[in-house]
């Protein structure tokens, strides 16, 4: 049972982890969450499963195209949704703006795909006695994507301009603006690259989490969970809680039962907002008046 | 006094005519006139809450304005920041806001963002060199800095691309009386190469010393305009900065 | 009302009145067709009339949450399903013995209202997104939860609803019971939008520092709203149980939070008519253009992505004939200082506010640094200073939003707490402030009306219910607030969208909802800034008028021959501290001074 809750609860938190990503990948170029996190590893998995089961595609071009897909939503939701709100006076309105893009695509989606959870293929052919095949390769995939994702944006950040480019905007858009950095262009390309995060997110979970358009809503809270508890726009926080929810989740599912592991987390959910705003390891908010 | 101020003003650098800016309905500024010579230094001079920071932002394209802004001969008065600066006009923003978060020298490097790389090097390292004790500390943190030298940090910034006119916004504030000194000095530096400086200041005295000429603004029109060699300057600035002789400008 | 500024008035009333049948006309209509739908005879009808009407005894509670307070609740479909499960499974005796149905009802509505509150709470802290964000993982849960608690829910399978016995027994008799509790959220959540709350909740949407400042507690309000809706939403759920005789957690989707939502912003934010149109529409469209049905969904969220991109007004904006009438050009503000006899309480003696020794920081800056000030009645006390030097922030400390580190501050001699800004109203401090914070989407007057919101006297459920002591509130109120107007010079703008006015004329609205107190203290926070030379010796001679009926003034000013021509005393910051206090012929003379002016 421990090795079962650790297993799915590690790669249940990785596919969390990675939406909380998407949201701050996003946030920190535009100061705007968008709904379409969830929307983004939904499609991951239903795009996945359309391209690979359905129209037999080769594993290796069906992930570069859900990719590719992914930040082309990516760039649309920045056009559509994003930069006509940061425009106007209400710019609290993108909540509404992100999360209409979203039904949009979900709906299209349920009448297109249908409302059905569809099983997603094996991606990697291993011979269940190998070295590798000793843990499933649904509960190491995440993982690794994870890890993956994780590592490429140190590097991005860490060790090229147009990364250092992406913090400085997060950090103060005006004075880059004044700067003279392109902001239109690196916002653009946050939300291609937010666009590829989240439907990585969605294709490695999709063997555990099926091609189900009711993943939109599943992962659009529970990816966020890890962001509320890590603090918006932090990589680490996003990875430490998602992971901690995941397996938090799967012990009280196992223990005491789904209702329970429901109503805990998003008891948990509030009580951190509300005692801390922003954040387990967040700083405090900017001044008012 | 210095007197190097160019003669002739055939063709100025900057030349901006009635220039209106605001934020949103509060209109800020009214019809500003206002040019800058190559390789001139200007002060921009005048109370609080005059309109000067704001006349920078609608110069340099980050506040929306209408009017007309010639820089170089070329009709910029639709551009935006990333094409002024394109062209050479940089405004250092007032509140030495660099990215606390990013290195001293990526800082500088991000100021020359779209540069070819060897060359974003040489102009990195030509920066530093103004401020030695920035350069010091050019892989640390800008959080580490102190104000004054953030303040450095920003203005070196403002050199990566060798501006042909450099907008500061008050570039002394938080800074030692020392300190001040080697920024104005930079400014100087930067004048003997060749770059015009528009330069906010608080401290009169001192902006009036390093500039060739000023422009007074209140209530978001330009009150005064004069050299800085003129007799009787500061009593026509107190003037203008009391109030007492707003409506009629005076005369240049 | 004075003859001289009468014709303006006169044609405003006018306006008002007749806006005020055709109000009353529609609803007339809309009641007269709800009563008479029965006659067609045809249950089909019958059957998405009933729905419409459980949809909007929902989204009427929503639409004060979403449409009045701002709150961006997208999950609200969850007090559906609390509603609709808690009714059935009490009704079936899932729980214990077996509920009357009328009782299991209004267990329902109590359910919700509980939920509704712990929902709502986070709302008090958090910003839009983490708050809806909240209310969606709500509706998440709440399915999980309905999915998986098998013995009361009945889990994927479902249970059945319950059937209301006479008198609102199934068919006809079930239509009028929706028909009537339609009608009464209808008629409590206009009262409540047309009360002091109503105007409350649309300044805490726009303008929540004002609010604040104006004496109104939002945490308070907003649990009101939030258990009014939540009620209201469980209600419905109960009546959605029977209506749909089975109820499984697939019936609750998400998409009927969206068409709750859409409805709201459709009909227009503020408005009640407009979100009853929008939820008739949007319930009985997808009925009579059957291919639709597949795609309403999608055509829901594209509506929603062209109201929010183009007309974030909704319909309310558009059919608003009125306000886009033009207004008359060169506008003159014209104070009445005379009036301000009326305004103002100038028996009640003198008082004084006394701050010693000051401190507060931001980070390491320090922003002030041991400030002493004494603000004393029937006078205008200047503080200027160079930018950053600590004016906003002493201002700021004494309506209560900043926490200095040490020092003390006294009203009279009794220490004054240094938070809640919303007690200040009842120290009857006012203030305006640097960029005029005004709600753009109601009336001039409703704006000044908000200044007097703690001098009302009816409770949240007398208003609900208008009560006498509520209409006698609201008259009273309208009174005192066309007297301020009348006071600044802008009655005749008094029922103008506020968003429609020139800047200047704002800063004198702010002045006229801050007199609503009838303020012992008045703070002014640069009233001069983007004023004409004429407006600003007007706006001058108001400020000492002011001060002369009584009032203690603190004015935070950069116009330097404002300060010297109107003020008393006057205190020069500088880095947080006091550089010279004194007469303003002292502060001319003072050398040191004019060098931080000049910086010399």
């Amino acid at each position: 049972m421990l090795q079962s809750i650790i297993s799915y609860g590690l790669a249940v938190g990785a596919v969390y982890a990675l939406i909380g990503i998407t949201y701050n990948v996003m946030f920190s170029a535009s100061r705007v969450f968008s709904f379409t996190a969830g929307m983004l590893g939904m499609l991951g998995g239903v795009l996945g499963a359309l391209f690979i089961n359905k129209w037999g595609m080769n594993a290796v071009l069906g992930f570069v195209l859900v990719l590719g897909c992914g930040a082309v939503l990516g760039l649309v939701t920045e056009i559509l949704t994003v930069r006509p709100v940061l425009k106007s006076i209400e710019q609290h309105l993108y909540v509404l703006s992100t999360l209409a893009f979203a039904l949009m695509i979900q709906q299209v989606t349920a009448i297109e795909y249908g409302t059905e959870a569809y099983p997603f293929p094996v991606l990697i052919p291993i011979d269940a006695n190998s070295m590798l095949g000793i843990v499933d390769q649904k509960f190491w995939l995440p993982v690794l994507a994870c890890i993956v994702t994780i590592a490429g944006l140190e590097f991005l950040y860490r060790r090229t301009l147009i990364g250092r480019a992406f913090l400085a905007i997060a950090e103060d858009s005006y004075a880059a603006r004044a700067l003279g950095l392109p902001e239109t262009r690196l916002r653009l390309a946050s939300y291609a690259l937010a666009g590829i995060i989240g439907t990585l997110a969605g294709f490695t979970g999709a063997q555990m989490l099926l091609a189900f358009i009711g993943n939109q809503a599943i992962l659009n809270f529970y990816g966020f969970v890890p962001v509320a508890l890590g603090g918006m726009g932090s990589n680490r926080g996003a990875v430490i809680g998602g992971l901690a929810l995941g397996i938090f989740q799967q012990a009280a599912n196992f223990l005491v039962g789904g209702i329970f592991a429901a109503v805990a987390v998003f008891a948990v959910f509030i009580v951190v907002l509300l005692l801390r705003p922003e954040g387990l390891a967040g700083s405090a908010a900017a001044r008012r008046v | 006094m210095p007197t190097s101020a160019p003669n002739a003003m055939v063709e100025p650098l900057l030349k901006i005519s009635g220039l209106s800016a605001g934020y949103g309905k509060i209109g800020v500024l009214n019809g500003i006139d206002l040019t800058v010579g190559a390789g001139e230094i200007v002060a921009l001079l005048g109370p609080n809450g005059a309109g000067k920071s704001t006349l920078l932002k609608a110069i340099s394209g980050l506040l929306p304005r209408t009017g007309t802004v010639i820089f170089g001969g070329r009709d910029m008065s639709k551009a935006g920041p990333r094409e002024a600066v394109n062209a050479g006009l940089v405004h250092v923003v007032e509140g030495h806001r660099v990215f606390t978060q990013l290195s001293v020298h990526d800082n500088i490097m991000l100021a020359g963002y779209g540069m070819r790389g060897a060359e974003l090097a040489a102009r990195v390292e030509e920066a530093l060199a103004f401020f030695p004790e920035i350069a010091e500390k050019r892989n640390d943190r800008a959080v580490t800095l102190s104000g004054g030298q953030q303040q450095m940090l920003a203005v070196a910034q403002g050199l990566v691309r060798k501006p042909r006119l450099l907008m500061l916004d008050e570039p002394s504030a938080g800074l030692s009386p020392v300190l001040v000194d080697r920024v104005l000095a930079a400014a100087a530096q930067l004048r003997d190469a060749g770059t015009a400086v528009l330069l906010v200041e608080q401290l009169i005295e001192k902006a009036l010393k390093l500039a060739d000429r000023v422009y007074a603004l209140a209530r978001g029109s330009i009150v005064l305009e004069a050299r800085t060699n003129e007799d009787d300057l500061p009593n026509r600035l107190e003037h203008a900065y009391f109030g007492q002789d707003v409506s009629a400008p005076l005369a240049s | 009302m004075t003859d001289t500024a009468a014709s303006a008035p006169a044609r405003a009333g006018a306006t008002s009145w007749l806006g005020k049948l055709e109000g009353k006309l529609s609803w007339i209509l809309l009641g007269l067709a709800g009563l008479a739908l029965p006659l067609l005879d045809d249950n089909y009808i019958g059957v998405i009339a009933q729905r419409a009407y459980i949809y909007w005894i929902l989204s009427a509670g929503l639409n004060l949450v979403v449409g009045y307070a701002g709150q961006i609740a997208i999950g609200w479909v969850s007090m559906l399903t609390l509603g609709a499960y808690t009714t059935a499974a009490l009704a079936a005796g899932r729980v214990g013995t077996e509920w009357h149905p009328y009782l299991a009802l209004a267990a329902g509505g109590v359910m919700g209202a509980v939920f509704g509150v712990i929902v709502g709470l986070p709302a008090l802290r958090l910003r839009t997104f983490y708050f809806a964000m909240t209310t969606l993982g709500f509706a998440t849960i709440v399915t999980q939860v309905a999915l998986a608690w098998k013995d009361v829910t009945g889990g994927g399978v479902g249970t059945p609803g319950p059937t209301f016995p006479w008198p609102f027994e199934p068919g006809w008799g079930f239509y009028y019971f929706c028909f009537i509790l339609a009608a009464l959220a209808t008629w409590m959540t206009a009262n409540i939008g047309s009360s002091r709350y109503g105007r409350a909740l649309v300044a805490i949407r726009d303008t929540e520092v004002a609010a604040e400042a104006s004496g109104i507690a939002k945490p308070k309000l907003l649990m009101m709203v939030f258990l009014l809706a939540g009620a209201l939403g469980g209600v419905a759920g109960g009546l959605f149980a029977s209506l749909q005789s089975y109820i499984t957690p697939d019936a609750f989707t998400f998409e009927m939070s969206v068409l709750f939502f859409i409805a709201i912003l459709i009909g227009g934010r503020g408005s009640i008519l407009g979100p009853v149109l929008g939820t008739i529409i949007l319930t009985a469209l997808p009925e009579f253009a059957a291919p639709l049905v597949q795609w309403s969904t999608f055509l829901y969220a594209v509506l929603l992505l062209a109201i929010v991109l183009l007309v974030p007004g909704g319909i309310a904006d558009m059919l608003d004939f009125k306000n886009r009438r033009p207004l008359t050009q060169h506008r003159e503000i014209v104070p009445r200082t005379e009036l301000l006899k009326r305004a103002l309480d100038r028996t009640d003696g003198k008082h004084s506010i006394v701050l010693k020794d000051i401190a507060l920081h931001f980070g390491g800056v320090r922003a002030i640094d041991g400030l002493d000030l004494e603000i004393r009645s029937g006078e205008v006390h200047g503080l200027i200073g160079p930018n950053g030097s600590g004016k906003t922030t002493t201002l700021n400390v004494i309506s209560g939003y900043y926490k200095p580190k040490t020092g003390t501050m006294k009203l009279d001699g009794a220490d004054m707490p240094f938070d809640q800004p919303h007690a200040r109203a009842s120290y009857r401090i006012a203030r305006t402030f640097q960029t005029p914070r005004i709600v753009g989407a109601a009336s001039v007057l409703e704006n000044v009306m908000i200044g007097g919101t703690v001098h009302g006297q009816a409770t949240f459920t007398e208003a609900m219910l208008s009560l006498p002591r509520n209409r006698r509130d609201e008259k009273l109120l309208r009174q005192a607030a066309m007297q301020a107007l009348a006071t600044v010079g802008l009655e005749s703008l008094a029922d103008v969208r506020a968003d429609r006015l020139q800047h200047s004329e704002l800063r004198f609205i702010e002045i006229a909802r801050a007199l609503m107190l009838r303020p012992a203290f008045l703070m002014l926070d640069e009233p001069a800034a983007g004023l004409s030379t004429e407006e600003i010796k007007r706006l001058g001679a108001l400020i000492k008028a002011i001060s002369r009926e009584g009032a203690g003034v603190l004015l935070v000013e950069h116009h330097a021959d404002l300060i010297f021509d109107i003020c008393d005393r006057v205190t020069v910051l500088n880095l947080g501290k006091e550089l010279a206090a004194g007469t303003p012929a002292e502060i001319r003379a003072h050398r040191e001074v004019v060098s931080a002016y000049l910086g010399a």
